[in-house]
């Protein structure tokens, strides 16, 4: 892992560091792939479902009926900028 | 009155008049702001908050703190992040919405780790959280505020968040309870989330009781919380003293055969052995079982993966355009780069990082889904134990509170084996609680005890027996 695919990765999130914080990450990086690599030698591991939740339980979608509603200003309330009830942002497609 | 009381004891003082609920708001008020500058347990102190209330449950005018990360209407909620340092929530958490109906009052709101990503007390945006029992100790995380408020007495019990150790951790170190539930069990709509197939809510309190108490008022369905469990037609308070001969626990031996020159840590697991003999003559049986050495090493790691990957995705959403941090920039990709970058600390950058690289495609099956299949390794193996035994006991941390200025190597397989057990019930949404069972060097030591999915009720009844016999629970600080 080299800092210059860091800082991509970084970027695609939408944030950057500095070049300390880089540093940091990349040592961060080599310990927590040199576990993983460690547990990826574990016997049969291949043969496992991987589990993506705690416990099977019989979880229910509620009935699709309307019940609370926002209001529309307590919805834009936190908003940067609102301009006839929509939240504005700057232009996207140029002229 | 406020102080090291009980939430029984001063329910029983409001409904006898011996305490005006009023006056014991603003008491608790008033030591919120006396110990906030030393050790800085709240975000937001509510010193007008108090709303009369004449509802007939066993809350009814006690004054409690809820983790900042839990959404209050109207009430600045920030996850202790810059990203959320002026967000002010339009709706209630369900948590919330049970304890207002209770009429419980809510004092203030607690700093925690960032977007509840930390064990330290120390990366909250308004600043560090210190430990009441030593100042120069940190009080751990990501509940620390909620902690450090039970602690110091400012309030009986307060609201946190779990997604590894965040309630348990910071119990053992501050020397109160802390009681993560089974997952599901108490709603999470409203909280700001971390990683959701790991994320729960639970209670810090001054005893086990106490935490009955509370979570017979914030447990139960909610149509808004698809993870939500069933209602159960119990209530934990009436069961929290029922007798407990014959129940069967086991610890993990290969923790307890651990050999260090570490003074502490020996000390810990002497204390555990001790009190294994203790709960023998209880009526526990008390048996050592065996976990693969390289399945208990690689709990840590996983967790690291799992929560990494989840939070990722989580937090896509604060990019400063609905909510959160603003930024002037003229385009909207410069514009999220701008708030995104100042709104998260290293902290929470260098786990979104972690996080979207594990799900690359590339990654995916070799990190993000290995540590999916260790996590299912494990939950199986606890999950046969528990057809076996009701509950897992193992020192909370093996270690006291550390200063801030330890420098922990959390990378060796000491510290991978003693230090992340806490994570498993996590990974399999196991009830665990954390109560103190003795002191070094004047600091605290927790006790963890884990039980079977669902069985809270179990698991507080054998952990309230636990704590009466050991004479630590409602201790002051």
């Amino acid at each position: 892992m080299d800092i210059k695919d860091l800082k991509k990765y970084a970027n695609k999130l939408m944030f950057d560091m500095t070049d300390d914080e880089y540093l940091l990450l990349k040592d961060e990086f080599d310990v927590i792939l040199s576990q993983m690599d460690k547990i990826s030698k574990i016997k049969d591991i291949k043969d496992i479902e991987p589990m993506s939740y705690p416990f099977e339980n019989d979880y229910e979608l509620r009935s699709d009926v309307e019940e609370d509603v926002i209001d529309i200003k307590d919805a834009l309330a936190n908003a940067r900028l609102v301009v006839d009830n929509q939240v504005s942002v700057p232009k996207v497609v140029s002229e | 009155m406020i102080k090291y009381n009980s939430i029984s004891k001063l329910h029983d003082a409001i409904n006898s008049n011996k305490v005006n609920a009023r006056n014991l708001f603003n008491d608790s008020v008033e030591m919120a702001k006396k110990y906030q500058d030393e050790y800085n347990s709240f975000v937001t102190i509510l010193g007008d908050n108090y709303c009369d209330s004449d509802k007939d449950t066993l809350l009814n005018g006690i004054p409690y703190a809820l983790k900042d990360n839990v959404s209050t209407k109207g009430i600045l909620t920030t996850a202790s992040s810059n990203i959320l340092a002026d967000y002010v929530p339009i709706y209630n958490a369900t948590v919330y919405e049970k304890l207002l109906k209770s009429g419980a009052q809510l004092v203030g709101k607690t700093v925690m780790d960032e977007l509840a990503m930390g064990g330290t007390g120390t990366t909250g945006h308004t600043g560090i959280v210190r430990n009441p029992l030593d100042k120069s100790r940190m009080i751990g995380g990501s509940s620390s505020g909620s902690a450090a408020a039970v602690a110091l007495g400012i309030v009986p019990f307060a609201i946190g968040s779990d997604t590894g150790d965040s309630i348990r951790k910071p119990a053992a170190y501050s020397g109160v309870v802390g009681y993560k539930p089974t997952y599901g069990r108490v709603s999470r709509y409203g909280i700001i989330p971390f990683a959701s197939s790991l994320d729960h809510v639970g209670v810090l309190a001054r005893n086990v009781e106490d935490v009955a108490i509370v979570m017979d008022i914030i447990k139960g369905h909610d149509d808004k919380d698809l993870t939500s469990l069933k209602d159960e037609n119990i209530n934990y308070v009436d069961v929290v003293n029922d007798a407990i001969a014959g129940r069967k626990l086991f610890y993990i031996k290969e923790m307890l055969e651990i050999k260090t020159d570490n003074e502490n840590i020996n000390k810990v697991i002497e204390m555990f052995k001790e009190n294994i003999l203790k709960f023998k003559k209880m009526g526990f049986e008390v048996v050592p079982e065996s976990i693969d050495k390289d399945l208990l090493l690689s709990v840590g790691p996983c967790y690291t993966v799992i929560s990494s990957a989840e939070a990722t995705s989580n937090h896509a959403n604060l990019t400063g355009i609905l909510f959160g941090l603003k930024s002037n920039k003229d385009n909207i990709q410069d514009m999220m780069m701008e708030t995104r970058t100042k709104g998260f600390s290293f902290l929470i950058k260098r786990r979104f990082v972690l996080g979207s690289y594990v799900l690359q495609r590339d990654n995916q099956e070799k990190l993000f889904r290995n540590a999916c299949r260790i996590r299912r390794l494990l939950v199986d193996k606890l999950s046969d134990l528990f057809k076996v035994y009701d509950g897992l006991i193992l020192p909370t941390s093996f270690n006291i509170a550390p200063k801030f200025s330890d420098k922990i190597d959390t990378a060796n397989d000491e510290y991978l084996m003693l230090e992340n057990h806490l994570d498993l019930a996590n990974f399999g949404g196991f009830p665990s609680i954390s109560i103190p069972m003795g002191y070094i060097d004047k600091m605290p030591i927790g006790l963890s005890i884990t039980g079977r999915v669902r069985e809270d009720y179990l698991l507080l009844n054998m952990a309230s027996k636990i704590e009466k016999e050991l004479g630590l629970g409602d201790m002051d600080v």
